[in-house]
């Protein structure tokens, strides 16, 4: 057991070590949440939510703290872990007595390290330019909501590299499935309303979920908390990680 | 039924006095015993006996389709056989596949690389999945890779990158090393390159089972060899004897002295001399025998040494394809 955690140790330190060195995983991981997070907030993000006192950046950074998790967890661990598969690279370590629970703990730890250091960055930009910063009371919902959504959004990656028939198209799937959901949830705008049963179809999925969780840690006032939120997560959690148990693929 | 084929034929062979003094016989490192495959209705392996001995390099020849693929993929732990017993170094592999990965190395065929990886790094990586990892300088050297410590492994070439298979491979230290097509597609300098390393593991005493698709390596690198078609193994054993147990006849060739082309003198009875032109053709199972018998033919007749007096010993491509096109030579 304490090998299996060594080995897992020392592959998410591998992981690391390749993830910054590969500059188009990195720039495009950290960028893309970054530059909306900028862009967004100093522009349509700003002002007060309709009948509140609350910055609608309160409820924008926690959004796009969500975003780099589904980022990171979600197109970025798909669609390497297709890559990988697709160059043979995990058949060859399925050669070696390397378990899959070590090594896919190993990627896995190393992805929620990445979320990390982007949530870190997120957080910082959300205070140093809108002077946003977590609710100390909200820490627990921060940390639960980033620990439930990198085990949720990594599970579904590993699911969506087992969907993928070919490396090329596992971004483009990854990319199909999120990107609606995150419009459609208010990710990028947080006044942005739907109609009830559009609003009803989208709590059903992660994405708005676990943004609504992240959103808690730094204001109490924009919801209520949810157990229908954490159900949800936890629900495609399972999902996620039963599909990839009985579909991964080694090659 | 094959391996009784190939039992008489090696007791024939010990008979006659050929085989070299055996010392005590090395322990197996693989035992396979009537192994069946079945793919849904399809019989891919029916019955396939081998064995491999300790420090050996074996190789597994055969057409494609033949099954050499399920039966290597069988051994190394990665298929479950329908049928038969298969030990490889004392373990089952569908039972223990884990604990035989400890001792194996596998450089299977067309196999990527972490792309942003270099290749001390690399293999000191792979190195970490093993409990006794053999060290690094000493991996890098084996495959001649210790000048290209730093290189990305992007940037090696086709012969560098099967060498850092071959590295990888051998990163546990392992007894036992599997080799699927090593050299396909590779230009002769290459070639030679990744045989001087296979020849390194048979100095170390690793134990080697080789596929292949060409004989002159299989000949070249193999003590012994096992051709499988059609899911058996048709003939096994030492290299030099295959081509004889797969009953390809020794030619031997001279030039035909005047008297002979003449007519004035009768070719000896029981050797099947044909003329072609010059050259004075016979086929024999036993040349020791013929060449006695010719030469005193040659001496009786007074015709002196025969010119350009050639044995010429079956290969193994001649064994292979009588074996697998049914071939007639």
């Amino acid at each position: 057991m304490t090998r299996t955690l060594r080995l897992a140790v020392r592959q998410a330190l591998h992981e690391q070590r390749s993830f910054w060195r590969s500059a188009e995983y990195a720039l495009f991981t950290f960028a893309l949440p970054l530059a909306l997070l900028l862009l967004i907030g100093s522009t349509t993000a700003t002002g007060y939510l309709p009948d509140t006192h609350i910055k609608a950046q309160m409820l924008f950074v926690p959004s796009i703290i969500a975003f780099g998790v589904i980022v990171a967890a979600y197109v970025n661990l798909g669609s390497k872990l297709a890559t990988l598969r697709h160059d043979g690279v995990l058949k060859r370590i399925r050669t070696t007595p390397l378990s899959a629970t070590a090594y896919l703990a190993g990627v896995l730890g190393s992805t929620a390290a990445t979320t990390l250091a982007i949530t870190a960055c997120t957080g910082m930009i959300g205070w140093a330019a809108f002077g946003v910063v977590p609710r100390p009371a909200g820490l627990a919902e921060l940390a639960g909501g980033l620990l439930l959504g990198v085990v949720c959004f990594g599970s579904l990656g590993l699911a969506l590299s087992s969907v993928a028939r070919s490396a090329e198209s596992a971004a483009p799937i990854a990319n199909a499935s999120y990107l609606p959901l995150a419009i459609m949830s208010g990710i990028f705008d947080p006044t942005f309303s739907v109609p009830h049963w559009l609003s009803v179809a989208i709590g059903l999925f992660p994405v708005r979920a676990l943004a609504q969780i992240l959103q808690q840690g730094y204001t109490p006032a924009a919801h209520v908390v949810s157990v229908n939120d954490l159900l949800v997560l936890a629900a495609w959690a399972a999902v996620g990680i039963g599909f990839a148990v009985w579909r991964f693929r080694w090659h | 039924m094959t391996e009784t084929v190939a039992r008489s034929a090696e007791a024939a062979v010990d008979a006659a006095g050929q085989a070299v003094s055996r010392p005590e016989p090395r322990p197996l490192a693989i035992e396979v015993r009537g192994l069946m495959m079945n793919y849904g209705a399809r019989q891919v392996l029916r019955g396939v006996d081998f064995e491999v001995r300790v420090g050996e390099v074996f190789c597994l020849l055969g057409p494609n389709g033949a099954g050499k693929t399920t039966t290597v993929e069988i051994l190394e732990g990665f298929r479950q056989r329908t049928g038969g017993s298969v030990r490889v170094l004392g373990l089952d592999p569908a039972a223990q596949p884990s604990r035989l990965r400890e001792r194996i190395g596998i450089v299977l065929q067309e196999c990527g690389f972490p792309r942003q990886a270099r290749v001390a790094e690399l293999v000191d990586m792979w190195r970490s999945y093993y409990r006794a990892p053999r060290p690094l300088e000493d991996l890098l050297a084996v495959v001649e890779l210790t000048t290209d410590r730093c290189v990305q492994v992007r940037k090696l070439s086709g012969g560098q990158r099967r060498r850092l298979d071959l590295a990888l491979a051998l990163a546990g230290d392992p007894d036992l090393v599997f080799l699927d097509e090593p050299t396909t597609g590779f230009d002769p300098e290459s070639r030679r390159r990744c045989w001087a390393a296979i020849e390194n593991l048979r100095a170390l005493g690793k134990t080697i089972v080789l596929t292949t698709h060409y004989l002159d390596e299989a000949e070249r690198l193999a003590d012994r060899v096992a051709i499988l078609q059609a899911g058996r193994v048709e003939i096994s054993g030492p290299v030099r004897q295959v081509a004889r147990q797969a009953g390809v006849p020794t030619r031997i060739s001279f030039t035909a002295p005047e008297p002979l082309r003449s007519g004035r003198v009768e070719p000896p009875p029981d050797l099947g001399i044909t003329l072609r032109g010059e050259a004075a053709i016979c086929y024999t199972a036993n040349a020791a025998v013929a060449l006695r018998a010719l030469l005193a033919w040659a001496a009786a007749n007074d015709l002196g040494d025969l010119d350009d007096l050639a044995a010429e010993t079956p290969t193994l491509e001649d064994a292979y394809l009588r074996l697998v096109t049914g071939g007639d030579q």
